[in-house]
């Protein structure tokens, strides 16, 4: 299977699991954010403007249920997708460690964006919401897309 | 077209919100319907699951209630013939399921089940039952099948409140806490010379239109700092905790509320469900 065969199912299926845990079963902790996976992974293959654009469309979905600030996700989303296109120029990455920095960062990067377009009488503490949170949340997506990409064929292959 | 991408999701953070809420349902009951129909199964499961004997202890307590007042409800129906008065409105809350969503931004919100079919309104008071009825939120907004609410710990709620003897008059808000679940109510421009004691029942005061009169908010817990030389604020327990919510009650707007909390009131303080004072009313 090519790389892009692979992702072509992974990043839909994605997406759907995503809404499937947070909103169909509300499983809110627990439940990685497999939107910016998904995102962070198609965005290593496509051009900055397809990923701006995906980001876009995720985060405008993600904001569907985000009352307290609709429009934040969309934004944080659509720069993730770009800069994850961006890093396939400057970065060209295929092992693990570089992979999970990767996951790390952008996931990192997408919450800390998310907190500062908030507004601020919606937002917690920085403390606790982007350090506490977003790290742990960022570690969190890390591994699950180091597992998935194990399981479908390793780095070579996929990133 | 970076650049055209990143100045659009600019525009949609800055729209105004009646168009944001518009976009938010659109794509609500389109792209998201199956996640929130798969959403409404599972809460279906859930109702299903709960404990038979907690439903029959429910069923055994509402019969009390219902026998309680069949007396009355006699009396009264004779008393509005002899004076020629209408029928009251016959139902006057709407039984929901809550949802919520678990995405990112979603807090202090709900999707309940019920929408202008069911005759819900736009700034209907959301009610909960668990020992006694309490206030947890207000509808926001309401299509034909669902409609969004926004809990107590909402930055944008706020509630006047009086205590159950109707003696003192504030203004309930909700204060965050150290960490999302820590929201706690505060019970604001409180005179100075009027002290609270502890446990005392704080209600909707009806005043502003916004509440019916008589809806229980909380108890007063501690005081929690004097407003310079002239107010004081006291921090409440909470009687609905919106963690816990799953099943929920919508007050149409009607005068026959006040009767009505009144009544579940009474019959909670009478079970000592709560262990408080029982905050009935006259």
């Amino acid at each position: 299977m090519t790389r892009r065969t692979v992702l072509g199912f992974l990043v839909p299926a994605l997406v759907v699991l995503h809404f499937l845990f947070h909103v169909g079963f509300s499983i809110q902790g627990w439940a990685p954010d497999l939107l910016v996976l998904a995102l962070l992974l198609a965005a290593r293959e496509v051009g900055m403007g397809a990923g701006g654009a995906l980001g876009f469309t995720f985060g405008l979905l993600e904001d569907a249920f985000s009352w307290l600030a609709f429009g934040a996700s969309a934004l944080s989303m659509t720069l993730i997708g770009v800069l994850g296109s961006r890093t396939r120029e400057l970065f060209v990455g295929d092992s693990p460690l570089f992979f999970f920095a990767y996951l790390t960062l952008g996931k990192f990067l997408k919450d800390l964006i998310y907190w500062l377009v908030a507004a601020s009488s919606v937002k917690g503490p920085f403390l606790e919401t982007v350090v506490l949170h977003g790290g742990l949340g960022a570690l969190y997506v890390a591994l699950v897309g180091l597992g998935l990409v194990s399981l479908f064929g390793g780095f070579r292959s996929l990133s | 077209m970076v650049v055209g991408l990143i100045l659009l999701s600019i525009v949609v953070l800055y729209l105004p919100a009646g168009t944001q809420a518009r976009l938010a349902e659109g794509l609500q009951s389109t792209v998201l319907r199956p996640f929130t129909l798969v959403q409404e199964a599972v809460a279906q499961a859930r109702l299903r699951a709960e404990s038979a004997l907690e439903l029959q202890a429910r069923l055994d307590s509402l019969g009390a209630v219902v026998a309680t007042q069949a007396t009355l409800a006699e009396e009264n129906r004779h008393l509005r013939e002899l004076l020629d008065l209408e029928d009251r409105i016959p139902e006057t809350f709407v039984h929901a399921n809550l949802f919520r969503p678990g995405t990112t931004g979603s807090e202090s919100m709900f999707l309940l089940d019920v929408g202008t079919d069911e005759g819900v309104q736009v700034g209907d008071p959301v009610l909960m039952r668990s020992g006694r009825v309490g206030l947890l939120g207000m509808i926001r907004e309401v299509s034909r099948e669902f409609s969004i609410g926004l809990d107590w710990s909402h930055p944008e709620f706020a509630a006047t409140a009086m205590t159950s003897d109707e003696s003192v008059f504030g203004l309930v808000e909700p204060r965050s806490g150290d960490f999302r679940g820590g929201d706690r109510l505060l019970l604001t421009a409180i005179p100075y010379f009027e002290r609270l004691q502890p446990g005392t029942l704080i209600v909707t005061s009806g005043l502003g239109g916004v509440f019916p009169r008589g809806i229980p908010i909380g108890e007063v817990m501690e005081l929690h700092q004097d407003e310079g030389q002239w107010q004081s604020e006291y921090w409440l327990t909470p009687v609905v905790l919106p963690g816990s919510v799953t099943h929920v009650l919508v007050a149409k707007s009607d005068s026959s509320l006040v009767r009505l909390f009144e009544m579940l009131e009474g019959e909670a303080a009478d079970s000592s469900v709560s262990g408080s004072e029982g905050g009935g009313g006259p």
